[in-house]
């Protein structure tokens, strides 16, 4: 199987803090991966790291090929990573048309198509079309975080702990929408709501430490509490 | 961030060897017969270079010690200056440059006290840094108003003929000591407030104030203190420069002597206390060579100009050698050190 | 009534003024988080320049038409202007005096951006990120360039007059009223709402309301902000530069020492204003330029202290300023 997105032996660094210590991470085309693990184990950095707004220090890091590490944030974006940050990242003094318009690579009608089908996949954000986020619920800005990168032709998804902060409901909805556009994009999820992580991914990592120590398929993992009382604290 | 705690280490902690002992005292000493040997000329410059490193000193207490950047601090050291001529000018006596040091005092201590109180509302370095360039201005503008004690833009002249503080010195030597003793004394007191209990509390400032406020450090008050304690010594500095110097004017409180400090602690190296005397030397050294430039080629326009100079080196300084001369040192040492661990 | 026409009209006028000042710096403070010390001399390079090519063209054109003309000698460092005076009964005609002051005025405005581009590219590139060294930096630069304001032009004051047309002072409701504040007040309006559109409507107006709270996040979504920067960094030097060009012509003169004067006004704006607020410089602008007037008027003793007295007493009291900070970022 030949990867689209492979981390080996992966080193990243913040001034003179050390963060990923060793990360093993391959994604193929059409999978749908989810990298697990406590808080401050260093998922978040990793996805950091591939968008080039933490340093790789060594190992590889590639995307079809690729050598990413030293590639400025915006070219790597425009290689075909569509990212979905941490907290949303919307942008509040823009509106939900905006804040979807400043993603797109080009307006064309291929990407228009892909826009309504967004809008389709959310319909809380066609009502919303014309407000400034930031006077969208928490739950809205999640939806808008992940339909921001879905205009463009993507290879790659990288989404962000969608779940934080949301209610119950919300995570249910993030997650039939994630499992439909899973169908389309290979995703690289972020995650610690188990219930959300077992719903989209087939495989997973566990990261802890700044390093992988776990992976394997997701039935694996469902199946084996010892491991998810190990590293997850389920 | 590791390097820079073993500067602080490198300042405080650590005895001195028996060898550095010995040659700080020789050098000393040294300074001490010096001036038997020098020409008035080159007397002035060196009492100019120990004054302007107290100057230094007491602006690396805020800029190296809580990363604060004050754009006014001329108002203290050109405040001085003019206490200075304007007390001597009524009589020019010890007690009377004693009561200039007290007037200053009093000044510099409210002074500080309303620029912190101001100042530190906003918090961060940009707004702070803002502030201050207005408050300095605004000084200096009033001051060039103010002609009736100022003089305006011609300046203040210091009245006495020819030695300031007639009956303690009547050369250019007993200048040079003044200074010198000046330095040695404030040198000391200075880093005896650097290695204090309140020092140490603004150094974590400078590396994590939030971590410093988690921990329960009133930090604004600590910077409030930085900035007092920064305004007397150069208010007090002022006073000693106006003795040498035999003349104020609103130069001395312009943004030219606060870019004056901020370039001597810089080639010295922010936060080393001791580079600001390095810095001075060249700071005074630059000066007097673009001076002596000027009066040998009078044609030359652009030499009448010497902040055109001064600022490119400051650029380049900020831009090449962020950490200065002692900034280096000490982190080739602290790299050596690390290393020796190994 | 009719001194308070006069007054709040010379009021907007200086405020339309600061507003050209602190528009920018707001907007560079805001989005790329960069606080420019360097704005006063970018303000009076503008000034110079205009003057420089202002008195140039007009001296050539002059000459051309009325060999005749009496000129008043030259002044200036190693650039020198050449003062002409027409003699009575002759003058230009409108549509030339026109196009002399726009040339000036476009000469100004490109010298001053291309500057811009050079500082940021050169400078300020370098220092992203680190407000100590922007702040150093930028001082540094004010200090060189308004020193080699003093090599190229020489450091006294040369005088510097409106453009015949805009001179002329008119009588409005008992009130007597400069042409060229009204002038002003056209011109601070109609940037103020040529910014409003480009910040509503454009692209790089989206660029610029995102990068206000997260230059990081316009990146990961492709876009090379750092490109951004520099166009922005040298619009807000453009403005600057206009606000120089259009001031010295008000207060008859040019000097090396209006640069600082000004930056700190702007300085004042952006405080009292909040910190990266556009609207926020706005009204201070316009704030500024009222009280200034009013206070030189009715309180001519604390003319000196007035701005500073005003910012001192908005942060005690406010210290987000007048209007808040634009976005907290995170």
């Amino acid at each position: 199987m030949k990867s689209l997105l492979k981390a080996e032996n992966l080193v990243s660094y913040i001034g003179p803090y050390t963060i990923l210590q060793g990360v093993d991470i391959e994604v193929g085309h059409g999978e749908a991966v989810v990298i697990l693990g406590r808080n401050g184990a260093g998922k978040t950095t990793f996805l950091r790291t591939v968008m080039g707004l933490v340093h790789t220090r060594s190992g590889v890091l590639e995307l079809d090929g690729q050598n990413l590490a030293g590639m400025p944030t915006y070219a790597i974006q425009k290689l075909g990573i569509g990212y979905v940050p941490e907290n949303y990242g919307t942008f509040d003094l823009l509106t939900v048309e905006e804040n979807l318009r400043l993603a797109m690579w080009k307006e064309d009608a291929e990407t228009m198509e892909r826009r309504d089908y967004v809008l389709d996949l959310f319909p809380d954000l066609k009502v919303a079309y014309k407000r400034y986020s930031k006077t969208l619920s928490g739950g809205q800005r999640q939806m808008l975080s992940i339909a921001r990168p879905l205009v463009n032709n993507n290879k790659i998804l990288l989404i962000d702990e969608p779940s934080k902060g949301l209610a119950p409901v919300i995570i249910e909805r993030v997650a039939l929408a994630l499992r439909e556009i899973k169908k389309t994009t290979t995703v690289l999820l972020v995650e610690q709501n188990f219930a959300l992580a077992c719903a989209v991914g087939e495989r997973f990592y566990i990261i802890n430490e700044g390093k992988t120590v776990e992976n394997g398929a997701m039935e694996n993992l469902i199946k084996d509490k010892e491991l998810q009382a190990k590293h997850l604290g389920i | 961030m590791s390097i820079r705690i073993n500067v602080a280490d490198q300042m405080g902690s650590k005895k001195m060897g028996p060898l550095a002992l010995v040659s700080l005292i020789i050098l000393v000493i040294g300074m001490f017969v010096l001036p038997r040997y020098l020409k008035n000329a080159q007397l002035i410059m060196m009492s100019r270079i120990f004054l302007l490193a107290v100057y230094g000193m007491s602006y690396d207490i805020l800029r190296g010690y809580t990363g604060f950047i004050n754009l006014g601090q001329a108002i203290f050291f050109g405040s001085g200056v003019y206490m200075g001529v304007i007390f001597l000018n009524i009589q020019n006596d010890l007690t009377y440059f004693m009561l200039a040091i007290l007037a200053i005092s009093a000044l510099s201590v409210i002074g500080g006290y309303i620029m912190s109180k101001i100042v530190l509302k906003t918090g961060g370095v940009v707004a702070s840094a803002m502030i201050t360039l207005a408050l300095g201005e605004i000084v200096r503008s009033i001051a060039e108003r103010w002609r009736f004690v100022t003089g305006g833009q011609d300046g203040l002249p210091m009245r006495a003929s020819r030695v300031a503080l007639d009956p303690l010195f009547e050369t250019r030597i007993g200048a040079y000591y003044f200074a010198l003793v000046f330095l040695i004394v404030m040198t000391l007191a200075l880093r005896q407030f650097v290695l204090s209990p309140t020092g140490r509390v603004l150094l974590s400032i400078r590396e994590n104030e939030q971590r410093s406020r988690f921990l329960g450090f009133d930090t604004n008050k600590y910077k409030a203190i930085a900035i007092i304690v920064s305004a007397l010594a150069s208010g007090w500095t002022g006073v000693f420069f106006a003795v040498i110097a035999r003349f104020a004017n609103t130069d001395y409180l312009s943004i030219q002597y606060t870019l004056n400090a901020l370039l001597i602690t810089l080639v010295g190296g922010t936060g080393t206390l001791y580079g600001a005397i390095i810095g001075s030397a060249f700071v005074t050294w630059i000066n007097n060579f673009l001076l002596t430039l000027a009066n040998s080629y009078p044609g030359a326009t652009i030499l009448r100009f010497p902040m055109l100079f001064i600022g490119s080196v400051y650029i380049l300084l900020v831009i090449f050698m962020p950490y200065g001369i002692m900034g280096g040192i000490y982190r080739l040492q602290a790299k050596l050190n690390l290393g020796k661990d190994k | 009534m009719g001194t308070l026409i006069t007054l709040i009209v010379s009021g907007l006028a200086e405020g339309a003024l600061i507003f050209l000042m602190a528009s920018g710096l707001s907007i560079i403070l805001g989005m790329m988080g960069v606080i420019n010390f360097a704005h006063g001399t970018l303000f009076l390079w503008g000034g110079y320049a205009y003057m420089f090519s202002y008195y140039s063209i007009r001296a050539r054109v002059i000459l051309s038409v009325f060999p005749d003309a009496f000129q008043t000698g030259t002044q200036g460092g190693i650039l020198r202007v050449t003062g002409v005076q027409l003699q009575a009964g002759q003058y230009l005609p409108f549509s030339q005096e026109l196009l002399i002051f726009v040339v000036s005025i476009l000469i100004a405005v490109s010298v001053v951006f291309i500057m811009g581009i050079i500082f940021e590219k050169l400078f300020i590139s370098r220092v992203y990120g680190n407000a100590p060294a922007q702040i150093l930096i930028t001082l540094g630069l004010q200090v060189v360039f308004t020193d080699l304001v003093r090599v190229i032009w020489g450091p006294n004051m040369i005088p510097m007059s409106r453009p015949p047309f805009l001179d002329g002072v008119s009588s409005f409701a008992g009130g007597r009223i400069a042409h060229y504040n009204v002038f002003l007040i056209i011109v601070g309006a109609t940037v103020a709402i040529i910014i409003h559109r480009v910040i509503t409507k454009t692209r790089i107006g989206m660029v610029i309301r995102a990068g206000l709270q997260s230059p990081e996040n316009v990146q990961a979504l492709g876009i090379n902000i750092r490109k951004y920067f520099t166009v922005i960094f040298a619009c807000g030097a453009a403005l600057a530069g206009l606000g120089g060009a259009l001031y010295m012509p008000l207060v008859g003169n040019v000097v090396s020492s209006a640069g600082m004067n000004n930056q700190i006004l702007a300085f004042i704006v952006v405080v009292i204003g909040g910190l990266g607020n556009f609207m926020g410089s706005f009204l201070g602008s316009i704030f500024l330029g009222l009280m200034g007037v009013g206070v030189a008027v009715f309180l001519p003793a604390i003319s000196v202290v007035a701005n500073v007295l005003v910012m001192a007493i908005v942060l005690v009291f406010r210290p987000d300023g007048l209007f808040g900070k634009a976005v907290n970022k995170s």
